[in-house]
Formats: structure tokens, C-alpha cells, sequence
């Protein structure tokens, strides 16, 4: 159902004597890009952005060509510590942090030398622009493909009117010829349909059996919420934070790879960044400062209210799955590795979120048909050896192994 | 010639009864049992709704409801505005704690979702204690919407302020006047406590005044007479091989809640060896329907037993013997001093009730039987009780006398659970402050001045020493819900140590317990244990007084023995709806105390018992008095019970407790005298025309002579062949004999991932109930009240059933040609006396392969995993009952009500406190749906979870179930049976291995080891 292309994005020239170790640096390097991938998202995305662009969030933004003014020795300690190294009176260091307000870098003391450099590595190389296939959601096309069958229908229907017209003006110019009595085309037809009422009753079972089955497909629909997209307190922008700024989903919805919970997130995340970004607009000032409102920050002075009473936002939940289902993100996200957008549809486009699956059982079901049990994990890899042999090596669905039992989600 | 012949259908007929008459005409003996407004003629002849509004009404609210249902509701989420960084929504924490109300001590975890406390388990750092029925429910207890909610003087609302400002006043006026200011408790083992009440104590001159409910004061008085020391302490049942008990329930409320395990270590009949038990007592208790040999004896006539066994020992040691009258109960106690020599310094006598006599002749057959020191330890000492009787005698007079200027009851309902209760109430109008730190109301804050409600335990920070060099701490899992203060706080605040007490305990534990350990270390580990040793004693003093006392028999008085159920207790959580709907272990019945009457003196008395049409049972009433106390109780007749004697549970009758606990039974505690529960000179007279309604769950008490839902045989037996009583069953086919498994009309499931299986050891369950409070916490399983389980609509996912053996046998009916009327007649009936054998079982879905549940839903509802679990969709079912039926079982259950949504069932699922307990993780089932156990699917599905996100395979022990985890006698193993290295599959190839009713094969996934007593 998804899949995902990686571009490579402005990769520098190799030279020629490059290209002669190209297999074997790829290798290490692929390994470090990814780990270096981890560390940054999980680390620095939430103030630097990574990309061409060099957009400032917190701190400056990042592109292959930022870093290149500075020695891998400085950045490391920059990294590290950087308010030691303003400390100590590193020119760079203090025009840096002038530039950004003043605003401290957290320190990273715990990062090693390889740490560093899969960070910088990756940094280097730049995200990989990930374009999510959206699930091509099979209503979607049947919808399109029913849209074309009415085309053709309505059309033929028109044609056919049109003839018996053309039919009728026909006869009635030849009785005119004739000198005999004319009718229209609706009193002849009128005339035709009382001579045959098997025609009647065939067309009144058909209306019966048409409305019926809008009606089937009507109940069908009660509790989809397919599309709600309700007016949240405040009027927080996906598009912005996970699109534009690159900011990564568990950042904020930590819960995802942990719990059943993706979790919205407290307010002390957002001031994690809104500490330093009040908004720039007026309506984006207005929206953040609910935030602060919510914790109690005071803007002016940049300093948290002593002994202010907090008030929780009240948020309305998009996504409601009754009761009765137990659906656990953990599972899908960590275990199976569904990617975010593969429920929710291209979260970082909505400016206002949407339901964007049916979250239907039949929607969950056909995913756990279709989706490949990951053998490798060593929970399943023991098990793994019976199923070979039984289904003579395919590959192990989700259904396979029991993922279509009703208590497997309900109880 | 026709004759013309008249034939009648009953003498009824025949004598032209009028009555008959009457009921000719009607097609049912009784109104059936039809919903409530249904089977209230006067309101439906009131009602003016006419069948044409009526199908108006349902037309409209049908098409209100479609439309309704079309616009989903708005749901809100909220999150923290400052997350705790160690709560993630969705997943629980769990936090050491510990439990200790003056009865039971458990080392805890508190199960935490979400910041509220949900489930409470084991914590495996501590060996000590354990967790009883009572102990587990006493989570409910936090979420009980009749707690204090604030401080109250004279009953109405204050504030913390005014009122410390007041009972300072109080308390600095009772000392001037040189009036005593009394501190009343309960028994405390919390060393940080102690100390505040120390300094407490010096501030104001006070007394600390210490009774337990359930005294044992005699115990520690005899224990000071023999050893010179008021103590008591530990017991060793885990190396006890031979048992004898007098009246000792040690298994449900005797001293400590953990020997029940220890007793069960060493019920394994591969254990080296297994113990025998022998039980001398009046009631049936837990105890008694555990041992292997069970005498009942008539209360008064327990001493010159005692005596007896005394004598039979001392004779077999060379000792001095002491002069008693016969006793009639000689074979038996014979046959228990051989085994108890046999078994020197393996041995354990131990004994209930409130005696001093009756303790020091234990302690010295102990002594002779050379168990000091052995399983009998006081180098290690049990601080569980140290109430002292005559204190609360001398604090009663003194109050009456005006003495007591200041009296605060910490713990302590003195009004209810004292016997001299109505007299301390009006003693009390005599002290001119009054106080109690009680966190419900209570037959006692009715009368005090000021109310200064306690914390819940969950709420509270704490500590306790249970026993020598065992220490443990309590600390909050939630904050506090209510305005209410932790009584230590509260004393710290009078005393002017300000209202810390989370930073005094701590500060004391850093000073005097903790060595080298670190205080996050022991808090994050609930226990801390040193080296520290009490001195050992030995027993000097003489018995001859106390035999004197004890050698008197009086066979005419009708005795009365007090006793507390393992649900119940003392009665302090009377207002728990889970305990209250507990089952008796013995009795199985609900909602009730009644007086327990052996069957042979029930007929003497004309007392009866019996079932009406719906199933339930009915119980005549009699007016019992002993001492010039009458009570009106119910009587239920009880097969074991000693003749001419009656039992009567303590903790029921409480007042103004709440919406559970009110009005439930009588006060037993009224009739007691001077702390001592069993009572001679009763007297019983009938009620006439009075009957009293009985919930029971089990009505059925023998097993009619079928052999294959209990199997039992005797350790001779089973060492000689260890498949004796569980021989192969085969069926006979036009084959020839086949095992049942042989024939089947299903195919198999697939099994290659996991296949969960429990197994039920009968020699390791005890009945105490444990096991069915964590299924109720663990599954939203709901409560549904007497009136409903009277109607056998009870919910239990997990009963325990009750046995009684039978005198009538298949064999002895061959043997005595009785005929076959007369054989099943008699097989009704339970044993008599000595020969009454006792069986627990616990039942649960067994979850078979070959689901007879299954085939018949017609809708797909429930179905088989191929992890070897039935499944039960409740969005899918339609409420049909054809499982129920077709289970041969019985372990389905109905939703015959929206018991979380209706006022009818005002326990704890319908209000908004209440609903704080329920798992997030199980759905709340709604009316019109089957449920049943699912062996907890959502903690496999848990742990399985764990391993896929750690990616490695499960480890060993990690999968349980809430009973599993409850049951720490090891009676419930629970594993994957294709992993040839779990507990579970060596279980399922024990020899003693076997499923219910086999001849069905159903294949199920639990299985059942035969039971087997150390007889012969």
C-alpha cells in the first residue's frame, strides 16, 4: 500500500579517484547517515532546520554549505558545550550566539566523537526528501470509476431521448402526411406505458432496489468520521511545524513508539521552542501566546509566572475509535514500522487536521492482510521457522498469524 | 362394565385443599420473576400509558436514537500542561508500597494508569505477608464516594485551620485540668508513627491505648506468662510437617495473612514431605476445610481437648501429666500426638480464640514437642498485633469516671467493634474533647467532636516493621483526592512539628534503618530488611492453673463462636462492594452473616433451610441471646459445624458506612464479652412465620458420586501410583474402548505461535478468594447485588466451587444393595462430622479447543484464537445465550442490566469516583451481552507487546493472568505450553494432570491436578 522513494538530494560531485572506493565508503557512510539521522532528530530538529533553505527556527538553519566555515574541532566543542566556549572567549562562538539572541545551545556532553560525526555527516548530506505514497484508498477509486460509468450512462440516456424525439417528430410528420392524428412524444409514451405495465412494475423494483442500496450505503457511513475536522482551541498549523519546519512527529507525539497513546503533547514540549519564538504574524503571536496563557509564561520577560494556575487545553480529539476497539500505536509504529502518514494521509499538508482514513474495520483488516510480519524481530524470528514450511515461504502477513482475531483488538 | 374411577393427582386433591384449588388455575406456583415494574401489579394498573403510546413512544425514541446516532459526540483530549517525565498516557508505572491496617500485612506495587491507582500485586523483594481478598479490594476503597471529604466539627464542614486551632485548645485544656489525653489505635507497626506519637505523648501527657478488633491480647498475655516476654512470634507452616490446629484459621484471618502460602509449600504432595494437617474446631473455617483430618468439636469442650493432647503428648515425653476429664474426640487426638511425636521439632500446634488457658497449654506442648526455636521463631518477632485488652477495661472505666480529658481514635471504631461498644458511646459524652482521624464515616465519628479525616493509604506517605528487621514503606501512588490530611500530620501539627510527615519518615529511616542503602533504594525496592535479631526465649512457668481452668465440659450449653470471613473481616470495609459480593469460601453465600447450625441440631431445633422455585434459598430466623444481648439472626445449616455449637460472623451491621456496607447483616461484636468470641449459654428461639432471603452461588454442596470434576486420591496412594484417581477414562465405541480425545468432530487448530494453558493445582488452593478480587479488578468485572445473585445472575468470571464429600458412595451402595432413589437421596447429603472432606475448585472459562460455545453462536461472536484462547467480542454479540446453554461449564455470564450506567446498582461502576478504578485497557461490557474470563488477553497481548518493541522472545513466568499473579499459595500456573522449558507444560504432563469432564472432549486449555490428601 506504501512505499517510499528516497532522492538524493544535490550530492556533491564524487571525483573519479572518489568513484574507484565508491562501494566501499557508501557503505560506511550509508550506516553512519542513518545513525546520524536518529541522533538529529531526536536531538536538534526541534531548533535547527535541515535543508537547503537554511530557514532559522531557534537556532540557525543547516545546509550542507553552513558548516563549512567552522573546523570539525570547533563544532565538536560547540556541540558539547557551547557556553563554555563562549566562556573562553571564542570570537565565532560569541558572534554566534549574539546573532540568535542570546539564546543558550543546550549542552550534548554525552555525545562521542562517531556521534558527532554521523550528526555532521548526515547534516551534510541533507535530509532525503521523503515522498509518502499516500494509500491509495480503493473507495477512492471506485468512486472515480463509478463517476465515469454515470458519464457514459447519462450520455447514452441523452442519446437515446434524443432519437425517440427525433423517432417521434418522424411519425408525427409522416401522419401529418398521411392526414392522420398526431401526439407528442410524452402522450405516446404515456399510451406505450399503459399497454405494457410489466414495464411499470419492473421500473418500480428497480426504484425499490436503487433506494435500498442507498440506503444500505447510507448506514454504512453512520459513525465514519471520515473527514471530521473540527476547529481546534487553538489554531495549530501541521503544516507549518511538521512541513515547513521538518519538525519530526515523535517529537511532539512521543507516545507513539511507546504506548497505545500517540499522545498530544503538554504544553512544556511546545514552550520547548516557543520559548524563543513568540510568532511573527499577528494571528501566530495571537495562537502562541494561548500557550503561554495555558503555562504561564510571560512573554515580555521571557520568565515562567511563579505560582500561576495552569490551565490544560482542550483539544478535540480528531481520531475517536469506540471503546470497544483497542488499538495500540506502539504496535503499529515501533513493531511493524507503519509510517504516520499511512493513517493519517499527509499530515504535514493539513493546515487544519482531518480524519483522513475511514478507521473502519475493514480498512484495519485490509492492511493486516496485506502487511509483512517482520521476521527478523527476534520475538517472531523462532516462530518464524513453523510458517516457512507451512506456507511454503510467502511471506507472512499479519492475518497469517492471527491478526484477524476478534480478540486480538476486542476485549 | 365401565366403572367409572377418579384418579387424583395428590392427597392435596383427594382432601379437596381450597388452596389447591387456587393454584390449579394458575399455570405457575409463584409470580414469575419478571422485571420489577412489570411484577408490581399496583404500578401497572396506575400507569395510564395504553399500548398504542406505548408503540408511539418506541417508534419516536427508535427514530431519535437513529438520528442520534448519526452525529458522533465531541470528544476532548486533554493533555498535562507539564507532563511528569515518567508518565507516558496508555502505559502503567508500577510503585512499591506497602499495606498494613492492623490485620494484614503486604509488601505491594501499585498498579498506576494515568496517576490512578488500579491493581495491586505482590512485590516479589519481599518474602513476608501476603496478599488476601481484603488486601486486594482495598483499592476500591480509595474510590468509595462516602469518604470524608473535609474535617467536620460537631458534624459540620471546617476547616483545617480552625479546627487544629480547637483541639490544640482542647488538648492544652485537658492537660492543665490534669485530665488524661488518650490516644486510641489500632495496633501500629510504623516505627515513624511511633515516634511521632512518642513526642506526641510527651507534649500533652498522653497514653497511647492499643486493641486490635480481632484480639489476640490473650495470646500475648500467655506468651508473657510462658516466655516473660509479651510477644509474639513468627511461624514456620513451610517447615512444619505435622499441623494441628485448634480452632486455628490461620489460613484466613489468624495473625498473619502470609501462612497461608507457607502452609501451602508444603501441601505439594512431592514435597519432602508433604504435611499433614489435622483442625480441631466448632465452626467450618477456611482452615478446617483445608486439613486432612477435621474434627468438630463443641467450643466448651475444645480446653479439655487441648488438655487431652497435652497429656497424650507429655506421657509420650515423660512429663508430669495434668488431671481432665475425658474427652470424647480420644482417637483422633491419639492418632494426632503419634504423628506429632514422629515429627519432633517439625512439628506446629497452634491455636485460635481469645484464651489465655488455651495459649499456655500450647505453648507448653510446643515446648515438649521441641518447636521452639524450630517453627516457632521469636529470634524474629511479629509486631502484626499488640493490642492489650485490660488497658481499653481500665480507658473505659477512667472515662466513665471523667478521667479523660482528650480522647482521639486513630484507626479505631471503638462505638462498633468494642462489646461494650453502647457503653463507650455514652462514656464518650463524658470526655470533653473528642477526635477521630477516621477517613468514612463511622458508628464512631457519629459521636465525636472533631473529625479530622485520614488520608487513604494510597494517598499517604508511611513505613512499617512487621517483623524483627524487616522494615517496608508506603508511599502515595496518587494525589490526595479529598481535603483530607494523614493522621500523622494531623498529631505532627498538634505537636508543633509542623505537617511533614513524608520528610520525617524519611529523616528517621536515613537516622535509624538504613545502613549503607540509599533512601531512593528502598523506596524504590517497598522493603528493606537488616540483620536484626530478637533474643530467643524459653518457656518456663507452670500449666497447672490453666489446665484447671480449661478441664470443665458442660454438654448442655449451646455455644456461640464469633468468627470473621476472609471477605469481610473485622467489618472495616464492609462499605466494599467487591468483598461484600465475595462469596464465602465455606457457605458461598453473599451480602450476609447468619448463624451457622450443624444439620443434626438444625433438626433437634426444627430449623430449616430451603430452595424455592427460582433456585435461591431461604432460611428460617431465630432470636439468639447470650449474656442478656438478643439478636435476630438468619440461620444457614452448615455441614462440618460441631453440634450444640453456632457461629456468627463479625463485621456485619455497620451503620452509615455508605451505600454497600449499611444495613448488611447484624453487629456480632455485641454479643462478644470481654474480647472473647467464643461464648457459652446461648440460647436460640425460632421467629415464626419469619423468613430470610439468602444470596447464595452455589446451592448444590456434594458431587452426587461423579468422578471426573474432582479427582482426589491419598498420598499412599498417589506414592505408590501417581495416576491413582486419575486413571485414563476410555468411552466405549464399536472399536472397542477408546480415549475420549480419540473421537472427535473437529479439526484442529493451528498452533505455532503460543498456546496459552493454566493449570489449577486442588492441593494448592486453600478458597481464600483472592484470585476472584483481582478478576474483578483486573476485568471491570461488575457487581450486581444481592437481589441479582439471589437470581443467579451473578457475574464472576472466576468462581471458586465448594464440595462437600458425601457418606453415600457408588461402592457402598453395592455393597449395602441400597436402592437407587435411596443411594441419590443420600448422596445429597454432606458427611457427617469427622468424615466431612471439603474440596475447592476454582472455575474459570476453560477456554476449550473443542468449543461447544462456539458452533452454536449464531453470529460469530465468540471464536477460537490460535493461541489456544476462546475469544468473546462483545461488539459482537447479540445477547442469544446459546454459548451459555451449550457450555458445559457454566461459566458465561450474562449483562442482564447496563450495570455502569444504572442508578439500580448504585455501587461503584455508576459514579464518577467509582469509575476511576476501572481498567482503561478492558471495555466495560453493556447490557444484552455475554462475558466470561478471557485469561486476561490484554496482558498477553501486553507482554507480547513488550517483547516484539525489545525484539526478543517472551521469557519465562512473563505471561500471567490477574489470578495467576493474585494466588500466591502457587495453586494457579499459567504459561505457553509449546514452550517445553515453562512451569505450565511440566504441569500439563504431571501424572495428576487432567481436564474437566474429559468424557466431552473439549480439549480445554486449563487443567486440574488431582487433589490429594495425606490420609491413611
Amino acid at each position: 500500500m506504501t512505499s517510499q522513494h528516497c532522492k538524493s538530494n544535490g550530492r556533491k560531485r564524487l571525483s573519479l579517484f572518489a568513484l574507484l572506493f565508491f562501494t566501499t565508503i557508501q557503505l560506511g557512510f550509508a550506516q553512519s547517515i542513518e545513525l546520524g539521522e536518529e541522533l538529529f532528530s531526536s536531538n536538534c530538529a526541534s531548533c535547527h532546520y535541515l535543508g537547503p533553505e537554511s530557514k532559522k527556527l531557534i537556532g540557525p538553519g543547516l545546509a550542507d554549505h553552513t558548516l563549512e566555515e567552522y573546523t570539525t574541532e570547533w563544532l565538536y566543542s560547540w556541540i558539547r558545550n557551547s557556553a563554555e566556549l563562549i566562556a573562553s572567549g571564542d570570537e565565532a562562538a560569541i558572534a554566534v550566539y549574539e546573532e540568535y539572541n542570546k539564546s543558550a545551545m543546550p549542552a550534548f556532553p554525552y555525545f562521542s566523537d562517531e556521534d558527532l560525526d554521523n550528526v555532521l555527516a548526515y547534516i551534510e548530506q541533507g535530509p532525503a526528501e521523503v515522498v509518502v505514497d499516500v494509500a491509495e484508498v480503493g473507495v477512492d477509486g471506485e468512486a472515480s470509476a463509478t463517476s465515469n460509468t454515470m458519464v457514459v450512462l447519462v450520455a447514452a440516456l441523452v442519446m437515446l431521448l434524443l432519437f425517440a424525439f427525433v423517432l417521434a417528430r418522424i411519425k408525427n410528420v409522416l401522419k401529418e402526411i398521411k392526414g392522420q392524428e398526431t401526439s407528442s412524444l410524452l402522450e405516446s409514451a404515456l399510451i406505450w406505458l399503459k399497454q405494457t405495465p410489466i414495464v411499470i412494475a419492473l421500473f418500480c423494483i428497480f426504484m425499490l432496489l436503487y433506494a435500498l442500496g442507498g440506503a444500505w450505503d447510507g448506514l454504512l457511513t453512520v459513525g465514519v468520521q471520515k473527514g471530521y475536522q473540527p476547529e481546534q482551541p487553538i489554531a495549530f498549523s501541521h503544516k507549518i511545524h511538521a512541513g515547513e519546519n521538518g519538525v519530526d512527529c515523535n517529537y511532539c507525539h512521543s507516545g507513539a513508539r511507546h504506548s497505545k497513546s500517540a499522545g498530544v503533547p503538554s504544553a512544556n514540549v511546545c514552550m520547548n521552542c516557543h520559548t524563543y519564538i513568540a510568532g511573527e504574524s499577528e494571528s501566530g503571536k495571537e495562537e502562541i501566546a494561548k500557550i503561554y496563557d495555558a503555562i504561564g509564561f510571560d512573554p515580555e520577560s521571557r520568565t515562567y509566572i511563579e505560582g500561576y494556575e495552569q490551565k490544560p487545553i482542550e483539544w478535540i480529539r480528531v481520531h475517536n475509535l469506540p471503546d470497544l476497539a483497542y488499538f495500540n500505536h506502539s504496535q503499529h509504529v515501533n513493531v511493524a514500522g507503519v509510517e504516520c502518514q499511512t493513517c493519517h494521509g499527509p499530515i504535514e499538508e493539513m493546515e487544519v487536521v482531518e480524519q483522513y482514513s475511514s478507521l473502519t474495520m475493514g480498512w484495519c483488516i485490509d492492511c493486516h492482510r496485506e502487511h509483512k510480519v517482520d521476521t527478523a524481530n527476534a520475538y517472531y524470528h523462532d516462530l518464524s521457522e513453523n510458517w516457512v514450511e507451512k506456507y511454503h515461504g510467502e511471506d507472512i502477513s499479519v492475518d497469517k498469524i492471527g491478526g484477524l482475531e476478534c480478540g486480538k483488538c476486542h476485549y | 362394565m365401565a366403572t367409572k374411577k377418579t384418579y387424583f393427582q395428590g392427597l392435596g386433591e383427594l382432601a379437596n385443599n381450597p388452596e389447591l384449588e387456587q393454584l390449579q388455575h394458575k399455570e405457575f406456583a409463584e409470580k414469575l420473576p419478571t422485571e420489577a415494574f412489570l411484577g408490581d401489579e399496583e404500578k401497572l394498573s396506575e400507569s395510564s400509558t395504553s399500548r398504542r403510546d406505548f408503540l408511539k413512544f418506541l417508534g419516536f425514541s427508535t427514530a431519535a436514537a437513529s438520528l442520534a446516532a448519526c452525529e458522533a459526540p465531541v470528544q476532548k483530549v486533554i493533555p498535562f500542561v507539564v507532563k511528569p517525565e515518567e508518565t507516558i498516557a496508555g502505559n502503567a508505572n508500577w510503585y512499591a508500597s506497602s499495606f498494613y491496617d492492623g490485620n494484614d500485612y503486604a509488601s505491594l506495587l501499585v498498579k498506576n494508569r494515568e496517576g490512578r491507582p488500579i491493581f495491586l500485586k505482590a512485590n516479589d523483594l519481599s518474602k513476608e505477608g501476603g496478599i488476601t481478598a481484603r488486601v486486594q479490594a482495598s483499592v476500591l476503597n480509595l474510590y468509595d464516594s462516602s469518604r470524608l471529604k473535609e474535617p467536620t466539627a460537631k458534624g459540620q464542614k471546617t476547616s483545617w485551620r480552625k479546627a487544629d486551632r480547637a483541639i490544640v485548645k482542647g488538648l492544652n485544656a485537658a492537660k492543665s485540668s490534669g485530665k488524661q489525653v488518650v490516644l486510641l489505635s489500632s495496633s501500629i507497626v510504623s516505627p515513624s508513627t511511633k515516634a511521632v506519637i512518642k513526642e506526641f505523648a510527651s507534649k500533652y501527657g498522653a497514653k497511647h491505648v492499643t486493641y486490635d478488633a480481632l484480639s489476640v491480647s490473650a495470646m500475648l498475655d500467655a506468651n508473657k506468662e510462658s516466655f516473660g516476654v509479651r510477644a509474639l512470634p513468627t511461624y514456620h507452616f513451610d517447615k512444619a510437617d505435622v499441623v494441628v490446629s485448634f480452632a486455628a484459621d490461620f489460613i484466613g484471618d489468624w495473625l498473619d495473612s502470609g501462612h497461608g502460602k507457607d502452609y501451602a509449600a508444603k501441601r505439594n504432595p512431592n514435597a519432602s514431605p508433604m504435611s499433614r494437617h489435622y483442625q480441631f474446631e466448632s465452626n467450618l473455617s477456611l482452615t478446617g476445610a483445608n486439613a486432612d483430618y477435621r474434627t468438630p468439636v463443641k467450643a466448651s469442650e475444645l480446653g479439655v481437648a487441648l488438655v487431652t493432647l497435652y497429656n497424650l503428648v507429655a506421657k509420650k515425653a515423660g512429663a508430669k501429666l495434668v488431671n481432665t476429664p475425658a474427652s470424647g474426640y480420644n482417637t483422633q487426638l491419639q492418632k494426632a500426638a503419634n504423628d506429632l511425636w514422629d515429627a519432633k521439632g517439625k512439628s506446629l500446634v497452634v491455636a485460635g480464640g481469645n484464651d489465655k488457658n488455651i495459649h499456655t497449654v500450647v505453648n507448653a506442648i510446643n515446648d515438649l514437642l521441641d518447636n521452639m526455636g524450630k517453627t516457632i521463631d521469636f529470634k524474629k518477632r511479629s509486631y502484626l498485633k499488640q493490642g492489650n485488652d485490660a488497658d481499653v477495661a481500665t480507658l473505659l472505666n477512667d472515662m466513665k469516671a471523667g478521667k479523660v480529658g482528650a480522647l482521639i481514635a486513630y484507626n479505631a471504631n471503638p462505638v462498633y467493634n468494642l462489646a461494650e461498644g453502647a457503653d463507650f458511646a455514652e462514656a464518650l459524652s463524658k470526655v470533653d474533647l473528642s477526635v477521630s482521624f477516621a477517613s468514612k464515616n463511622d458508628e464512631t465519628t457519629s459521636l465525636v467532636d472533631y473529625v479530622c479525616p485520614d488520608h487513604n493509604y494510597l494517598e499517604s506517605w508511611g513505613d512499617a516493621n512487621p517483623y524483627t528487621g524487616v522494615y517496608a514503606l508506603v508511599q502515595p501512588t496518587i494525589n490526595p483526592l479529598f481535603n483530607t490530611r494523614q493522621a500523622q500530620a494531623s498529631l505532627m501539627s498538634w505537636t508543633g512539628l509542623g505537617d511533614d510527615f513524608y520528610s520525617y519518615v524519611k529523616t528517621y529511616w536515613n537516622r535509624y534503618v538504613l545502613g549503607s542503602t540509599s533512601w531512593n533504594t528502598a523506596l524504590h525496592d517497598g522493603v528493606y530488611t537488616s540483620k536484626a535479631t530478637e533474643r530467643s526465649l524459653t518457656r518456663r512457668g507452670s500449666i497447672v492453673s490453666a489446665t484447671k481452668a480449661l478441664s470443665k465440659l458442660s454438654s448442655d450449653s449451646i455455644d456461640l463462636v464469633l468468627y470473621s470471613k476472609t471477605g469481610i473481616g473485622s467489618g472495616e470495609y464492609a462499605n466494599n462492594p467487591w468483598l461484600q459480593e465475595l462469596p464465602d469460601p465455606i457457605s458461598k453465600t453473599t451480602w450476609d452473616n447468619y448463624l451457622t447450625v450443624s444439620p443434626r441440631f438444625a433438626k433437634e431445633l426444627g430449623l430449616n433451610n430451603e430452595y424455592v422455585s427460582n433456585g435461591a434459598l431461604n432460611g428460617d430466623v431465630v432470636d439468639l441471646t447470650v449474656g442478656g444481648t438478643t439478636l435476630r439472626v438468619p440461620v444457614l445449616i452448615q455441614p462440618g459445624q460441631a453440634y450444640k455449637t453456632v457461629g456468627l460472623a463479625l463485621g456485619y451491621g455497620r451503620q452509615g458506612v455508605g451505600k454497600a456496607g449499611d444495613g448488611v447483616g447484624v453487629n456480632a461484636f455485641a454479643l462478644a464479652s470481654d474480647f472473647n468470641t467464643t461464648l457459652s449459654n446461648a440460647s436460640l428461639s425460632k421467629v415464626e412465620g419469619e423468613v430470610h432471603e439468602f444470596a447464595c452461588t452455589q446451592l448444590h454442596h456434594t458431587m452426587m458420586g461423579r468422578d471426573r470434576i474432582v479427582k482426589e486420591t491419598t498420598l499412599d496412594a498417589y506414592q505408590q501410583d501417581p495416576r491413582s484417581g486419575n486413571e485414563q477414562m476410555m468411552l466405549e465405541t464399536h472399536k472397542g474402548p477408546l480415549e475420549p480425545e480419540k473421537i472427535t468432530l473437529w479439526e484442529e487448530h493451528d498452533r505455532d505461535v503460543h498456546w496459552w494453558n493454566l493449570s489449577v493445582d486442588l492441593n494448592g488452593c486453600t478458597g481464600c478468594g483472592a484470585c476472584v478480587i483481582a478478576c474483578h479488578a483486573e476485568n471491570n468485572v461488575p457487581v450486581v447485588g444481592k437481589e441479582e445473585i439471589r437470581r443467579s445472575r451473578d457475574m464472576h468470571w472466576l468462581r471458586i466451587d465448594r464440595y462437600y464429600s458425601s457418606d453415600m458412595t457408588e461402592e457402598r451402595a453395592e455393597e449395602e444393595e441400597v436402592s437407587t432413589i435411596d443411594k441419590y437421596l443420600a448422596m445429597e447429603v454432606a458427611s457427617e462430622a469427622e468424615s466431612l472432606e471439603v474440596v475447592f475448585q476454582p472455575v474459570m472459562c476453560q477456554h476449550c479447543n473443542h468449543a461447544p460455545c462456539e458452533t452454536v453462536c449464531p453470529v460469530a461472536a465468540t471464536t477460537h484464537s490460535r493461541e489456544g484462547l476462546n475469544h468473546m467480542t462483545y461488539n459482537r454479540c447479540v445477547g442469544t445465550r446459546y454459548c451459555a446453554n451449550n457450555c458445559p461449564y457454566k461459566v458465561r455470564r450474562f449483562n442482564w442490566f447496563n450495570y455502569s450506567e444504572n442508578d439500580q446498582f448504585d455501587f461503584y461502576m455508576n459514579d464518577d469516583l467509582g469509575k476511576m478504578v476501572l481498567n482503561p485497557d478492558v471495555v466495560v461490557r453493556s447490557r444484552g451481552v455475554m462475558e466470561k474470563c478471557s485469561m486476561c488477553i490484554q496482558m498477553l497481548q501486553k507482554v507480547k507487546l513488550d517483547a516484539k518493541k525489545d525484539g526478543r522472545k517472551l521469557r519465562a513466568g512473563e505471561a500471567q493472568t490477574a489470578c495467576s499473579i493474585a494466588c500466591d499459595t502457587g495453586a494457579l500456573t499459567f504459561g505457553d505450553v509449546l514452550d517445553e522449558k515453562s512451569e505450565v507444560y511440566t504441569e500439563s504432563k504431571s501424572p495428576r494432570a487432567y481436564h474437566l469432564l474429559e468424557e466431552l472432549n473439549t480439549q480445554p486449555s486449563v487443567w486440574y491436578q488431582t487433589k490429594v490428601r495425606n490420609k491413611g
